[in-house]
């Protein structure tokens, strides 16, 4: 274990942007899950053009938590100045902020004083990296690789409050390719933790569509038994299903400029997720109801007056199931990114 | 950001802006390029009304635009027309500011004086 992330898990951006520079994009995200809160941590690289038609590489930092009622939190813009790759590819310093990859997991130091949000975290690895390669994102292409279970230790201040964490579960995954916000493409992706911690399963779950949703282009269920990968769903063995709308406005819209854009309140979170897969004798069904969310927006890459909104959902679920002949019964807690591009 | 500017012009058209801030009186007019002039535009098609402490509430999402012209924070005056086309102006904008480089400057620059 010691040796695999440091192996697998390096900045890309310093010779991928560099020799292709077009639409690329990195980002390193962790989700910490508390009994009473949900951190959101993401350090995003974009290659955008400059107004001199130069590539230049964007740098953003978002910190987002919910307690027992709402998402706060901020997002903050870097110039490219302020972004700094160590040699050996394993530590990302963007203004005051630092994400390090270390042999069994990462350190992350939060430094936003216009949001005043600062925090230190240590994150250890307590599950093997599974990575999957160029994906198919509209025109594009994109990696990733996730680590669907680490503990974390450290405090985190935000909203004018200190939280600390002493153990807590938590989620990573670190994305990277090439494609354009606003493309044919929609994605949900969720990761699900018990909310017991001795409870050895986790599971994380990915669906690529067409922008309008009406076409799966992919889909799967990873399911982690400590640091094992016990069980992986493919396509074909997988059934999802989306129920209702959750009825409920976004906590709040980051940066906040891009609500007057987002034309209202409406959306189409649902109220409930199912996701059902059988597989040689296997068998998990997953149910995600969420809570409330935050919407994460940017300019669409296509069209110069659409918007891509991520929606950050946090919320409970039930997992049920029979893996290797052992019954899978738990609750606990998850987190779905919906891009509905 | 060129291809959001002619967006943007082209979304403004024929129509003159008048727009009070704090008492202090600009208008916008399109064309072949965007001529922002001091003083009262004389003729207008949409006059807008607002503060500075507004318009910081609706950038930092305290409150929609709805909810700012609902309240009397934002007002706007004209024929149905010519606010849809001040409406579809204004999101054009924030369109391109959003996508510009030099806006977080710009906004930055608006924070500072008092509220």
């Amino acid at each position: 274990m010691s040796a695999v992330l440091a192996r697998s898990d390096f900045i890309r951006t310093p010779v991928l942007a560099t020799a292709r520079p077009d639409g690329f994009k990195e980002w390193y995200h962790f989700v910490v899950h508390r009994p009473d809160s949900r951190i959101l941590i993401n350090f995003s690289l974009n290659s955008e053009v400059s107004t001199d038609g130069r590539p230049r590489l964007t740098p953003r930092v978002i910190v987002i938590a919910h307690d027992d009622q709402r998402w706060t939190g901020g997002i903050e813009r870097f110039e490219e100045a302020e972004l700094d790759v160590s040699a050996d590819l394993g530590v990302l310093t963007v203004g005051g902020n630092r994400m390090t990859v270390r042999p069994d997991g990462y350190r992350v130091v939060i430094d936003l004083p216009g949001h005043d949000i600062r925090g230190e975290l240590d994150l250890t690895s307590m599950s093997r990296p599974f990575a999957v390669n160029n994906q198919p994102v509209g025109d594009g292409r994109v990696s990733w690789l996730f680590v669907p279970r680490l503990r974390a230790d450290g405090w985190l201040r935000i909203g004018g409050q200190e939280i600390r964490f002493e153990g807590n579960v938590a989620y990573h995954d670190h994305n990277w390719g090439r494609f354009r916000w606003g493309g044919d493409f929609s994605w949900t992706w969720g990761a699900i933790l018990p909310s017991g911690p001795d409870d050895p399963w986790s599971l994380v779950f990915q669906q690529m569509t067409d922008r309008r949703r009406l076409r799966c282009l992919y889909q799967a269920l990873w399911v982690w038994r400590h640091d094992e990968p016990a069980a992986i769903f493919p396509p074909a063995a997988v059934q999802t299903r989306s129920h209702g709308l959750l009825g409920r406005a976004a906590d709040c819209t980051l940066p906040p400029p891009m609500r007057l854009v987002l034309g209202g309140e409406a959306s189409d979170v649902p109220e409930r997720i199912e996701i059902a897969a059988t597989r040689a004798g296997d068998a998990v069904h997953a149910e995600f109801k969420p809570q409330s969310y935050a919407r994460l927006a940017q300019p669409s890459e296509v069209c110069l007056d659409r918007s891509v909104v991520l929606c950050e959902s946090n919320g409970s679920a039930r997992v049920t199931g029979s893996i290797n002949g052992e019954d899978i019964d738990f609750v606990g807690d998850g987190v779905f990114e919906l891009l509905h591009g | 950001m060129p291809a959001s500017y002619r967006h943007m012009l082209e979304a403004l058209g024929p129509l003159v802006v008048e727009v009070d801030v704090d008492g202090e009186l600009f208008s916008l007019r399109g064309g072949r390029r965007l001529e922002v002039t001091d003083g009262p535009a004389g003729v207008s098609g949409a006059r807008i009304a607002s503060s500075r402490a507004a318009i910081l509430d609706l950038l930092d999402a305290k409150l929609g635009l709805d909810e700012a012209v609902q309240a009397g924070a934002v007002s706007v005056c004209g024929s149905l027309d010519d606010i849809l086309r001040a409406h579809d102006t204004l999101l054009a904008y924030v369109h391109a500011a959003v996508r510009a480089p030099s806006h977080p400057e710009l906004l930055a620059a608006l924070r500072t004086g008092p509220r």
